[in-house]
């Protein structure tokens, strides 16, 4: 890999992209994040190779395997299993024993398909989540609404949303936290509300989703890509932040967002 | 006698069972395990490789016999798999060398694509700008075409990275080439999918 020596002199795509995928070397690595201080060509291509990664990664999850295709290898692998010790053990043990190592194996077979897919839907909602907030970091990208006011936000979308939220006013909120504006989204084929708020200098996406229609949001991680998710759920609701702030600061916005919930 | 043509390939040849039953006895319970351990690392690992097994030969029948060969392969060698070393990689090179014994992969592996080289950036060539490219790639639809006409190498690359989320060391090693190979393919593969994308997306893009 190329040492990128100027931050004068744009890295190609290659580095760019190694970049991206954290594949650089540690001074590498450096170089390019210098460069990209003070690059607005390169900082808009990285993102935009960002955005593209994650919609890849979503895309690419596309073939899902029938139940009996699973089931077929699971019994193959019994099947599989040295036919010397099978038939030892049945003549030394009593078929209770086997029975039960059957039927755990079967427990664990199916615990870990459960477990796998929950895994696999919790990964693509996240990275879809991270998505949204990127396509927002663009500056061509407006809120649908643009305020600061949350009588003029909240009130926007009714009608639009199959339920609704409250926001604090801007003393209820942690302090340097602003609300912008607003998007109304389509997350996991439901509509959402896309609230955006700053912390600092940083920009915070915070989603609300009803509980009802989202069942496995709970179990979303807590990082990706180098962004924190932080989920909270109400009795009717899941408030979802995603931002590259300090995780306490984020913490005490969605926990300001979950008591507003309460006066609701 | 025992018959030892229906040993298991992996499997040392002994001797008569009534005179080996006692050390048989004693192996029994690690053997067991040995399998335990295997499908407790490679079950978790069925979806990622079915969906990678679709990528390649675009077939569901031939992707299911594909990963029920990769899993039976893998069971029988297992026991040359390093601990410590990338087993979910371990997996994906015995699927890759699987499918390039098909039908398919032999086709595809004949098929010259253009050589792997760096490549230099032209921010004025005929790629939209990156403003162009700030955009939300929603569009599942156009993003799975877009896929579909990618050449199978960088697609291949591009996919372990992205949907599997492996080190270019890894893939690399799936892939059999190096490193900078790696590197340069998933690069191109992210730029022609912006060239295909453009068009599709029209303003959007």
């Amino acid at each position: 890999m190329n040492q990128i020596n100027q931050s004068t002199e744009h890295p190609g795509p290659d580095e760019l992209s190694a970049f991206l995928d954290g594949e650089l070397s540690p001074s590498e690595q450096q170089g390019v994040e210098q460069h990209l201080a003070g690059c607005h060509v390169c900082t808009l291509f990285v993102l935009s190779t960002t955005q593209l990664k994650a919609a890849t990664a979503r895309a690419g999850h596309r073939f899902t395997a029938p139940s009996e295709a699973f089931a077929r290898v699971a019994a193959q692998l019994h099947l599989q299993q040295p036919q010397s010790e099978t038939k030892t053990t049945a003549r030394i043990y009593s078929i209770r024993p086997m029975a039960w190592a059957a039927f755990a194996a079967a427990i664990l077979l199916v615990v870990s398909l459960l477990s796998w897919r929950q895994l696999h839907q919790t990964n693509i909602l996240a990275g879809e989540l991270l998505d949204q907030h990127l396509a927002t970091l663009s500056t061509a990208a407006t809120p649908q609404v643009i305020s600061t006011d949350r009588h003029t936000v909240k009130p926007w979308f009714q009608g639009r949303l199959p339920f609704s939220f409250n926001l604090p006013d801007a003393e209820g909120l942690p302090s340097d936290t602003t609300l912008k504006g607003a998007d109304l989204i389509y997350f996991n084929n439901q509509p959402a509300a896309l609230l955006l708020f700053t912390i600092h200098k940083h920009e915070v996406s915070v989603f609300f989703m009803q509980r009802s229609t989202n069942p496995i949001l709970s179990t979303l991680p807590n990082t990706r890509a180098g962004f924190t998710l932080h989920t909270a759920a109400t009795p009717d609701l899941y408030v979802i932040a995603v931002s590259d702030v300090n995780p306490g600061d984020l913490d005490r916005l969605v926990a300001a967002l979950v008591r507003a919930q309460a006066s609701h | 006698m025992f018959n030892s043509q229906y040993l298991p390939d992996h499997a040392a040849p002994f001797e008569p069972r009534n005179v080996r039953q006692p050390e048989a006895l004693r192996t029994m319970p690690s053997a067991t395990k040995r399998s335990a351990e295997f499908e407790k690392l490679a079950l978790p690992l069925f979806a990622a490789l079915y969906n990678h097994a679709f990528w390649l030969t675009r077939n569901q029948a031939e992707a299911e016999d594909l990963v029920q060969e990769t899993f039976s392969k893998a069971l029988r060698a297992f026991d040359s798999f390093q601990p410590g070393t990338n087993f979910k990689a371990w997996m994906f090179r015995i699927l890759r060398n699987g499918f390039l014994t098909t039908r398919t992969g032999i086709a595809v592996s004949r098929t010259v694509f253009l050589e792997d080289h760096p490549t230099a950036r032209d921010m004025a060539a005929s790629e939209p700008t990156p403003e162009d490219n700030l955009i939300r790639l929603d569009n599942q639809a156009a993003l799975h075409t877009a896929l579909e006409q990618l050449q199978p190498d960088l697609r291949e690359a591009l996919l372990l990275c992205d949907v599997e989320e492996m080190k270019y060391k890894d893939i690399a090693l799936i892939l059999d080439v190096p490193i900078g190979t790696v590197m340069s393919r998933i690069s191109r593969a992210r730029r022609t999918l912006r060239q295909l994308l453009h068009p599709q997306l029209g303003e959007t893009l």
